[in-house]
């Protein structure tokens, strides 16, 4: 390894001084997937710079301030209950700020995940460390989708702020190639655009859980409208001579998030044969997707995953489970698996192709099997988390070194 | 013997648990590797070394003087200070599934395993 490698950085009177810093608009820890990817990004970072701070969201009962012996890592989270998400947003910018500010001396490198978390640290006064903005979707895009009251308007100022941070930053990180082209017909530079797809690891053995169903179908991870759950739920409804079957639905979001989709599942006469389950652990889910006869990831065909582009990691996931995958056929989810190879491709929001394909994989058990263990070898080879991270290490060597603010 | 209250723990979170060996001011047993020198936990220590934002009224007067100041540097007032009522009305209420975490405290997707 080259100069990264932790150098003595504890003075004698305090804690470590940060040399690398993360911060997303984000709670962390979290069952959501978005964290397992904060924590593995993180994670890589503070190990090539002996430590650093993280600053990220929290609430509920997790601590503002953290800190562990010996790792050199310090966790902030920004916990002020602002009901607002534009307040929220600016408050916490401002707090980023008051977090960057004592270290901008030392800092060596910092690592954001959205535009404000990036307005402050592009703008800080004194900067002279490289900033690595990772863009793995747009506000600007993805607040049009889940408030459907905020104003274009609106929307376009988001997407301003974005082009501002976008444009000062040192290098772009995108996880799907499909957001790398979004990105560079916004003016984004390819050669500032590095992709560093999603990763996952092959989970051990575990059990199925107790409370399984003997055969079921199995969806992972938030309920936003653009996840396409309302699609499945139909698709699930023409399903209803497979009298045995059930559908499981691993809610990475609280319960209350659900209300609207139950009711559909009401309506469809289905929610006797949906299986609910909220914010379980990871390897809870895990256990899930392994048990399952078929992963389904319903994404639908909107702007939010067509042209901004989507690297859902419950594909990933699934496929390291050794479960065969039916997703939507977009650009995004071709880049991680192939039609017939490791699952089905089907066109996105269309109920009654989907529940043909899922049908198919249910008749022919052997051939889906079959498929689940390429999804499984293709993870391993391909989409272990080692590689991200060994593709992120090579990133922070290079602006780091290239910068000339080593010292 | 009374076990340290620290948090500690990336992914998952758990509780020291070590034997405690100061009670910081806040109340809370503190084990001698969790303990600053002043004999604070984690958690005070570290709001010590970065401007209050927890004290009432400190995000709105931190955040307007923030976003003029850059405003002032970057030229371009519309950027930073040019939600209005309108923008931020969108934004009250609803869903905040992906961005920005939840404000509901009972949310239960804080990731904590023995509390
Ligand atoms: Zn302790
Ligand atoms: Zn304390």
């Amino acid at each position: 390894m080259t100069g990264e490698a932790p150098e003595t950085q504890a003075s004698p009177a305090g804690p470590p001084e940060v040399r690398a810093a993360y911060f997303a608009f984000d709670r962390f820890p979290s069952t959501k997937g978005s964290a397992v990817h904060i924590g593995q990004m993180a994670a890589e970072l503070f190990e090539r710079f002996g430590g650093g701070l993280l600053g990220v969201l929290g609430g509920g009962n997790l601590p503002r301030y953290q800190w562990e012996p010996g790792s050199g890592i310090r966790i902030a989270r920004f916990g002020e209950r602002i009901p607002n998400l534009i307040d929220r947003a600016e408050a916490y910018s401002a707090w980023v700020a008051a977090h960057v500010a004592p270290h901008v001396e030392t800092l060596r490198v910092c690592h954001v995940r959205d535009p404000w978390s990036a307005l402050p640290v592009v703008t800080a006064p004194g900067r002279r460390y490289p900033v690595v903005y990772e863009v793995n979707g747009l506000p600007s895009v993805e607040l049009g989708h889940t408030w459907p009251l905020a104003a274009p308007a609106t929307l376009a100022r988001i997407a301003e702020l974005e082009d501002f941070c976008l444009e000062r930053a040192d290098v772009v990180v995108v996880p799907s190639g499909v957001i790398g082209t979004a990105l560079r017909r916004r003016g984004v530079p390819g050669e500032r655009i590095e992709l560093v797809p999603n990763g996952a690891d092959v989970p051990p053995e575990r059990p199925r859980p107790d409370d399984a169903p003997e055969s079921y179908l199995v969806y992972a991870g938030a309920l936003q409208p653009w996840q396409g759950l309302d699609v499945l739920l139909r698709a699930f409804a023409r399903l209803a001579d497979l009298t045995g079957l059930r559908l499981v639905i691993l809610s990475s979001v609280p319960e209350r998030r659900a209300r609207a989709l139950r009711r559909l599942a009401e309506r469809l006469g289905v929610e006797d044969r949906v299986v609910w389950r909220f914010t379980l652990p990871h390897a809870e889910v895990a256990a899930w997707l392994a048990g399952a006869a078929v992963s389904v990831a319903p994404l639908t065909g909107c702007a939010r995953n067509v042209d901004q582009g989507c690297a859902p990691l419950k594909i990933l996931e699934s496929m390291a489970a050794g479960t065969p995958v039916v997703a939507s056929g977009l650009p995004a989810v071709r880049e991680l698996m192939a039609d017939g190879v490791h699952g089905r491709l089907v066109a996105p929001d269309r109920p009654a192709e989907l529940a043909r394909a899922i049908r198919v994989l249910l008749e022919y058990p052997d051939a889906a099997r079959a498929m689940g263990e390429r999804g499984r070898r293709r993870v391993r080879e391909e989409f272990a988390w080692a590689a991200t991270r060994a593709r992120m290490a090579t990133i922070y060597r290079s602006i780091t070194s290239n910068s000339g603010i080593t010292r | 013997m009374n076990p340290c209250g620290a948090t500690t723990g990336f992914f998952v979170l758990g509780r020291c648990g070590r034997a405690a060996v100061t009670v910081c001011r806040c109340g809370r047993q503190i084990c001698a590797e969790h303990a600053d020198q002043q004999g604070l936990c984690p958690e005070c220590s570290g709001a010590q070394g970065y401007a209050d934002p927890y004290r009432p009224g400190w995000a709105r007067g931190f955040r307007r003087s923030y976003y003029q100041r850059s405003s002032y540097d970057y030229g371009d007032p519309n950027l930073y200070t040019g939600y209005d009522i309108y923008d931020r009305s969108g934004f009250d209420q609803g869903d905040d599934f992906a961005i920005g975490g939840d404000v509901d405290p009972d949310s239960g997707d804080g990731g904590w395993t023995d509390s």
